[in-house]
């Protein structure tokens, strides 16, 4: 078992290193990052905005009234959110190599949108705003990596404008980035004539047709799902964060089918998708953290009798319930603990079971596509989550229930051991 | 004054771990300054720092961070992974002083 658990070890580490220190992925998941503030607020007022019951209480007039006054709260974010992707990334490559990052962040933007259909229904001067969010965002971070990459590489050759001693600085870097800047998006303007002349017509719909909807498919079905949970909850037996690995690459697959449900859901269409950034978020990590080790901790405040496990229980629960599990993966311990490998892997596999098919079923709703924070408290996540729904707080409760039963007998022989151990310990 | 800097994911399951060995210097009468920070903000906030002290889950940045920690000419390690499960407040401060070299 220890060689196994070594030659696993061995092959996690490089493929973690490799992975986090991919400077695509790294920019990727940076740029994620800048967003996910603009995501949220744009969220929260989602959830605001259609607040339950309040169709009920005031007349339909007034509730289209208050929809419509708190709507440009998510349309000036979550909708467009690619957009701020897209900045993100273009700052985040070129900060990497310490350059003049803000210019990355605007010459992605300006790139992407030199590749974008610029006519909505024979209306020229119009860019469609979906386009902007998740339809836009595989095209969009493809862009960012090659713009900010071209804009580096000219920099790097020294083709600037050299200003001469005595220009203010802030003129003179203006000047240094401008043919930098001038050369890329050129590159840019290029490409997306010659699309022009090709069926697709644009680049937009290229991506679209042959990268993002084959991936989001494939991303969006039961049998990557579980790929991706049972990573990362191999990762963290390991004690390698599995999230921040394995969704640097799940990532923009997840948030593009979080925002297809976001727009039927804000249209009130039925909703296309199950598995969706908050599909992971909310009902598979979001229970304590991932492994949903809340309810190993209701588990130990259960059937805990050695000190060991209650004092863990006592250190874990505060921060457990924010979802941050640190304490009970390296103090249970969970990594590299062969005992707790079974409920461990399992557990997981088994709710993002149940909760797919009761979603499928249509016994809960679908993830109504905002973007809760993933600090929030579980059954307070679910609910909203699901768009204000009560079933999204039940299906988490019954989450807590199948993981805890699914970890009791393992709990409870690793504290009569402990248990053991400190009755020897003290005779 | 220790200037104590400590790297995770978010940052947050370090913070835990901040109170505890504040306390914990406190009652040695150590002046210390510790703070927790993400993950890609630990290059940039080394440089005001006399330690890196890693997440056990973040392992696989140490060599990365290595190379900023050289240039700034300060130690880093990875902290106990059973050290940081109980948040042993007592046990990592004395991993970073030993690494500070007091």
């Amino acid at each position: 078992m220890n060689r196994f658990m070594e030659v696993l070890e061995n092959v996690l580490m490089p493929v973690a290193d490799k992975l986090n220190n991919n400077r695509y992925l790294t920019a990727l998941r940076n740029g994620f990052m800048v967003a996910l503030p603009l995501i949220i607020f744009g969220s929260i007022f989602v959830v605001i905005a259609n607040f339950p019951f309040l169709d009920q209480w005031i007349s339909e007039d007034a509730y289209a009234t208050y929809q419509d006054t708190l709507g440009p709260a998510s349309a000036a974010t979550l909708s467009i959110m690619g957009l701020f992707v897209i900045i993100g990334i273009g700052y985040k490559m070129v900060e990497q190599r310490g350059g003049e990052s803000i210019y990355g962040g605007v010459v992605a933007l300006a790139a992407f949108l030199i590749l974008t259909p610029q006519v909505l229904d024979e209306v020229s001067g119009v860019i469609p705003t979906s386009i902007l969010g998740a339809e836009g965002m595989f095209l969009g971070i493809f862009t960012a990596f090659f713009a900010a990459e071209i804009y580096q590489a000219i920099v790097k050759r020294d083709w600037t404008i050299k200003m001469p001693d005595g220009v203010p600085a802030a003129v003179a870097r203006s000047f240094s980035a401008l043919i930098p800047i001038a050369l890329t998006l050129t590159v840019f303007l290029v490409v997306r004539i010659i699309f022009s002349y090709t069926p697709f017509e644009t680049v937009q719909n290229f991506i679209y047709t042959l990268i993002q909807e084959p991936l989001t498919v494939l991303g969006s079905g039961l049998p990557a799902t579980i790929i991706a949970v049972l990573l990362i909850q191999v990762f963290w037996f390991f004690g390698l964060h599995g999230q921040i690995i394995v969704n640097s690459v799940f990532d923009p697959i997840w948030y593009a089918l979080n925002d297809q449900n976001l727009q039927a859901f804000q249209a009130g269409e039925e909703l296309p998708n199950i598995v969706t950034k908050q599909f992971i978020d909310t009902f598979i990590v979001g229970i304590g953290g991932s492994g949903m080790t809340l309810a190993v901790i209701i588990g130990i405040f259960i059937i805990g009798k050695s000190r060991q496990m209650r004092e863990l229980g006592k250190l874990g629960a505060p921060a457990g319930i924010f979802n941050v599990n640190e304490p009970i993966i390296f103090g249970l311990p969970i990594i590299m603990n062969p005992l707790v490998i079974i409920p461990w892997l399992l557990a997981p596999v088994i709710v993002a079971l149940v909760t797919y098919f009761s979603m499928a079923t249509g016994i809960v709703p679908k993830p109504a596509g905002v973007i809760v924070p993933w600090t929030t408290p579980a059954v307070l996540s679910g609910f909203l989550a699901t768009g204000n729904h009560i079933m999204g707080a039940v299906l988490q409760l019954v989450n807590i229930a199948i993981v805890f039963v699914i970890w009791f007998p393992f709990l409870k022989i690793m504290d009569k051991q402990y248990y053991q151990n400190e009755k020897d310990e003290a005779a | 004054m220790k200037r104590i800097l400590l790297a995770c994911s978010a940052g947050m399951s370090t913070s835990l771990l901040v109170t505890k060995m504040e306390e914990e210097a406190k009652t040695r009468g150590i002046e210390t300054e510790i703070w927790a920070v993400a993950q890609d903000k630990a290059p940039s906030e080394m440089k005001r720092a006399d330690v890196l002290l890693i997440g056990p889950q973040m392992r696989f940045m140490k060599k990365k961070f290595a190379v900023t920690a050289e240039e700034v000419g300060i130690p880093l390690d990875v902290i106990d992974p059973m050290a940081y499960g109980r948040v042993d407040g007592k046990a990592v401060l004395d991993k970073a002083l030993e690494l500070i070299g007091e």
